[in-house]
C-alpha cells in the first residue's frame, strides 16, 4: 500500500507571456488525489491538462502556488526516484535496446541497472514483451512501444506515475485492450496515478475520479465520481452506468 | 530506358566511364588550348614517372591536414557542447564564429607563415576549416534532439548534464558524422593552402607552387588529381563510417549559417552587452594570440598597430591607394562571379524541377567539386583559360556554383510533391507551377546558397589573382609576401574577413528581412 499523501495542488496557477498577450494556461488549480488512487484530467486541448502533468514532474514551475507529490516538492520527488511518467508518444531512445529503454530511469538517477535486471525482467513479462528485451523500438510495433513506454515508467517502483495520453497514438481497439492491461498493472502496483486523456470511455473505464477541465482560462468545470467495482473488464464498456457516466462528462465538456 | 532500371552506382560508372572517355579524345586531339588539357593516360603515365616525388609531398600534406583535423573538431565539438548547454555563450561567440566561416583562408595564409613555425600554419589552416563545420553540426545535432525523449529525462529529475550523456550526444553523433565527413576535405584544403602561403619543403601545396611555372600541364593535373583524390578519400572514409551508424545514407549539406542554440528572452541591455561582446570578442581573440605568441610588434600587427600603418605613418596615403586599387578590381570580380554562379545554380536548379535526370547526371560532378581543393583546380584553369579576367570570373562561378546546386537541388527535392501537384491538378503549364511553387519555395536555399558561396567566391577571386592574373588583393598580399611589407599583409588579411563578414551580414538581414515577410523559415 502507497504511503504519503498522495499529489496535491494548492491554487496553482501557470501564465504563459508571449508578444505582450497573456494565456492563462492554469488559474488556481486545486487538487487532491488520494493515495493508492486512480485520477483521469479529461478536457478540450488547451484546457492545461498537460501543463498540470509537466508542473507535477517539475519540467516547468508554476506562476503562483505550490504542488505536492507525498509531501514533497516535484523537484525533490522527482530526484528521489518516486516518480514514473509516460508521454503520449513513447518516446524511447532509438539506439538502446528494449531492456535498455526501459533502464533508462535508473541511469538517469545514478541506480545500479545490472541490481535491477530481474525487476526489468518482471516488468517486461507484466507488459507482455518477454522474449522482445533485446529488439530496438524501430523492430517494435506502436502498441509494443507504448508498452515499453509503461514498463519504463514503472522501473523505479513508483509511488506516484503519471501517464499522459499513453495511448493517444492507437486504435480503438488497439486502445482498449490496453486499458485493460493498464488496469491490471495498476491494480498490482497501487501507485497514485494521475492519467491526462482525451478519450471519455478511456477515463470512466480505468478512473476513480474524473477531473472534467475547460479552457480559456485553464480550470477545473466539474469533478465526477467513478464508483464502478473493479476489476473492470471488456463488458463494462456496454453497462448502462458506464453509458450514463460517458455522457455526464460529455456534457460537462461541453459546459452543463 | 534501360539507364533507368540500373542501379544508382553502375550508372555512376557508366558515366564516368563516358566522361574518361571523352576526355581522353578530347586530349588526345589537343582540343583545349593548345594541349593544357592532356589525356587522362598520359596523366596517368606522369603520374608513374613523377612516383618518386610524391610519398613525402603527399605525407607532409596529409600529416598538416590530419592534426589539424583532430585539434579544429575536438574545438569544434567542446565549443558546440558549450553553446548548446549554455545558449548565451553562443550570442557572445557569434562575431568570432562568423569571422572564423567567413575569412579566406588564403588571406591570413601568409600571417600564419609570419607568426609560426613548421607544421604550424598548416594544422592552424586545417583546424579553421574543419571548425565552423563541426561545430555547427554539434549544436544542430544537440538542438534538434527529440523533445519528448529530454521530458523523460528530466522527469527523473535529470540535469543538463545527465540529458546530454543519455541522450543528446547520441542522438547527433549522425549529425557530427556528417559533420566530419565535410571537415575532412576541407582540412586537406586547408593544409594546402597554408602550404602556398611559404614555409616548408613537403607538401602538395608546395609541389604545385613549384611545377606551376614549368607549363607542364600533364605534371599539375596529376598533382591536382591527388589533392583531390587525397580530400575524397578522406571524405568517404567519413560517409562509410555514418552509413555504418545511422544505416542511411544522408545528403550533403553544407552549413552556412550560425546554427543558433535556444536562448530565453532578455532585457535589452542584455541583449546589447551580448551584441557588444560578440563584436569585440575576434579582436580580443587577435590580440591576445598575439600576445601568447611572442611575436615581435613588427612582425605581428594588433588592431592599433594596423591603424597606424593606414592613417597615422608617412607611407599611409600611399598604403591606401594600393588598398583602394585593389579593392576596385577584386570586389566587382567577386560580385559578377557570385552572381554569375548562383544564377546559373538557381537556373539548373529549377530546371531540374522539370528533368529530374539533370539532378541525377549533375550531382555526382557537383559532389567531387566540392572535396576537390580549389587550389588544385586554379593552375589548371589557366592552362585552359590563360591569365585574363575571364579566369577569376570561372574560378569563382566554379568555387560558387557546384556547392549553391548543390544546396538548392537539394533543398527544392523536399518542397511536398503534392504542393507541386496543386496547379498541375488547375491544368497550370510547368512555368506557371515554377513561378507559383518552385521558385518561392527554393528561395531560402537561394539565400541558404549565398551566404554558402559569400567566403567562398572571396577565396576563388583571390587564389586567381595570387597565382595568375597578378591583380587586386590577391596579388597584392602575394607582393607585400615578397616585399616583407607587414603592415599591408595584415592589412589585406583583415581587409578581406571584414568584406567578407560584412557580406554576410547583408545577406542575413535581407533574408530575414524577406523570409520574415513570406513567413518562410530559414534554413537551419
Amino acid at each position: 500500500m502507497t504511503k504519503g499523501s498522495g499529489i496535491t495542488l494548492d491554487r496553482v496557477s501557470r501564465n504563459f507571456d508571449s508578444r505582450g498577450r497573456r494565456v492563462e494556461a492554469l488559474r488556481e488549480v486545486s487538487l487532491a488525489c488520494p493515495p493508492g488512487s486512480l485520477t483521469a484530467l479529461i478536457g478540450p486541448s488547451g484546457c492545461g491538462k498537460s501543463t498540470i502533468l509537466r508542473l507535477c514532474l517539475g519540467l516547468d514551475t508554476p506562476s503562483s502556488g505550490s504542488l505536492a507529490l507525498n509531501g514533497l516538492s516535484p523537484a525533490d520527488a522527482t530526484r528521489a526516484g518516486m516518480t514514473g511518467v509516460a508521454f503520449q508518444d513513447a518516446a524511447l531512445l532509438p539506439w538502446r535496446s528494449v531492456q535498455a529503454n526501459v533502464a533508462l530511469p535508473l541511469d538517469v538517477l545514478g541506480h545500479s541497472v545490472s541490481a535491477h535486471a530481474s525487476k526489468i525482467a518482471e516488468l517486461l513479462d507484466l507488459v507482455g514483451l518477454k522474449g522482445f528485451e533485446k529488439s530496438l523500438p524501430g523492430e517494435l510495433s506502436g502498441g509494443m512501444r507504448q508498452r515499453v513506454a509503461i514498463a519504463r515508467a514503472l522501473v523505479t517502483a513508483p509511488e506516484v506515475l503519471f501517464l499522459d495520453e499513453p495511448f493517444g497514438a492507437l486504435d480503438q481497439i488497439l486502445r482498449r485492450q490496453m486499458n485493460i492491461e493498464l488496469q491490471r498493472i495498476w491494480m498490482e502496483t497501487g501507485a497514485t496515478t494521475l492519467l491526462v486523456t482525451h478519450g471519455i470511455d478511456e477515463a470512466v473505464f480505468l478512473a476513480d475520479r474524473i477531473i472534467v477541465m475547460a479552457s480559456r482560462p485553464g480550470r477545473i468545470a466539474k469533478i465526477i465520481d467513478v464508483d464502478l467495482p473493479r476489476p473492470r473488464d471488456r463488458s463494462m464498456f456496454g453497462d448502462p452506468r458506464f453509458h450514463a457516466l460517458e455522457r455526464e462528462i460529455a456534457e460537462a465538456l461541453d459546459g452543463h | 530506358m534501360a539507364t533507368d532500371r540500373m542501379p544508382g552506382w553502375v550508372r555512376g560508372l557508366l558515366y564516368t566511364l563516358a566522361l574518361l572517355v571523352l576526355w581522353e579524345g578530347v586530349g588526345q586531339l589537343r582540343l583545349v588550348a593548345g594541349g593544357a588539357l592532356p589525356p587522362p593516360t598520359a596523366i596517368a603515365l606522369r603520374l608513374f614517372a613523377d612516383w618518386a616525388d610524391y610519398p613525402n609531398h603527399i605525407l607532409a600534406t596529409i600529416q598538416g591536414a590530419s592534426i589539424g583535423f583532430v585539434i579544429g573538431n575536438a574545438i569544434a565539438l567542446a565549443a558546440g557542447v558549450l553553446f548548446v548547454l549554455f545558449p548565451v555563450t553562443s550570442r557572445v561567440a557569434r562575431g568570432l564564429n562568423v569571422a572564423i566561416y567567413a575569412l579566406p583562408p588564403i588571406a591570413i595564409s601568409p600571417i600564419l607563415v609570419l607568426t609560426l613555425s613548421g607544421m604550424a600554419p598548416r594544422v592552424v589552416l586545417a583546424a579553421i576549416g574543419c571548425y565552423f563545420v563541426t561545430m555547427t553540426a554539434t549544436v544542430v545535432g544537440l538542438s534538434q534532439t527529440d523533445a519528448r525523449a529530454v521530458d523523460v529525462v528530466k522527469a527523473y529529475g535529470g540535469s543538463k548534464w545527465a540529458v546530454l550523456r543519455l541522450v543528446q550526444w547520441r542522438s547527433a553523433l549522425p549529425s557530427i558524422l556528417s559533420g566530419l565527413r565535410i571537415a575532412a576535405p576541407n582540412a586537406v584544403l586547408g593544409a594546402i593552402l597554408a602550404e602556398f602561403g611559404g614555409g616548408g619543403r613537403w607538401g602538395l601545396g608546395v609541389y604545385l607552387l613549384g611545377s606551376l611555372g614549368r607549363g607542364e600541364p600533364d605534371r599539375l593535373w596529376g598533382i591536382g588529381l591527388m589533392a583531390t583524390a587525397i580530400a575524397a578519400f578522406a571524405y568517404l572514409a567519413f560517409a562509410v563510417a555514418a552509413n555504418a551508424i545511422t544505416g542511411t545514407t544522408q545528403a550533403v549539406t553544407v552549413p552556412s549559417s550560425v546554427a543558433k542554440a535556444a536562448d530565453r528572452d532578455r532585457p535589452v541591455w542584455q541583449n546589447a552587452t551580448i551584441a557588444a561582446a560578440s563584436v569585440a570578442l575576434p579582436f580580443g581573440v587577435w590580440m591576445l594570440l598575439i600576445w601568447a605568441l611572442g611575436v615581435p610588434a613588427m612582425l605581428a600587427k594588433s588592431p592599433a598597430g594596423l591603424f597606424e600603418y593606414l592613417f597615422l605613418m608617412p607611407n599611409s596615403p600611399v598604403a591606401q591607394e594600393r588598398l583602394l586599387a585593389a579593392l576596385a578590381q577584386t570586389l566587382p570580380m567577386t560580385l559578377i562571379g557570385m552572381v554569375a554562379g548562383l544564377a546559373m545554380a538557381l537556373g539548373l536548379a529549377l530546371a531540374s524541377q522539370i528533368y529530374p535526370a539533370i539532378v541525377r547526371a549533375f550531382m555526382p560532378i557537383a559532389l567531387v567539386t566540392q572535396t576537390m581543393p580549389l587550389v588544385a583546380l586554379t593552375p589548371l584553369l589557366v592552362l585552359m583559360l590563360g591569365r585574363g579576367y575571364s579566369l577569376i570570373l570561372w574560378v569563382t562561378i566554379s568555387v560558387t556554383f557546384f556547392p549553391a546546386f548543390v544546396t538548392m537541388a537539394q533543398g527544392l527535392i523536399l518542397v511536398p510533391r503534392a504542393a507541386l501537384e496543386v496547379p498541375r491538378a488547375y491544368g497550370a503549364g510547368i512555368l506557371t507551377q515554377l513561378r507559383l511553387v518552385s521558385l518561392p519555395a527554393s528561395l531560402p536555399y537561394l539565400f541558404a546558397a549565398t551566404r554558402l558561396t559569400v567566403p567562398r567566391a572571396l577565396l576563388g577571386v583571390m587564389i586567381a589573382e595570387w597565382l595568375a592574373t597578378g591583380t587586386g588583393l590577391g596579388n597584392l598580399l602575394n607582393q607585400s609576401r615578397g616585399y616583407l611589407d607587414y603592415g599591408m599583409i595584415w592589412t589585406v588579411a583583415v581587409v578581406s574577413v571584414l568584406i567578407s563578414v560584412a557580406f554576410y551580414q547583408i545577406v542575413v538581414v535581407v533574408e530575414h528581412r524577406v523570409l520574415d515577410r513570406l513567413g518562410m523559415a530559414s534554413t537551419n
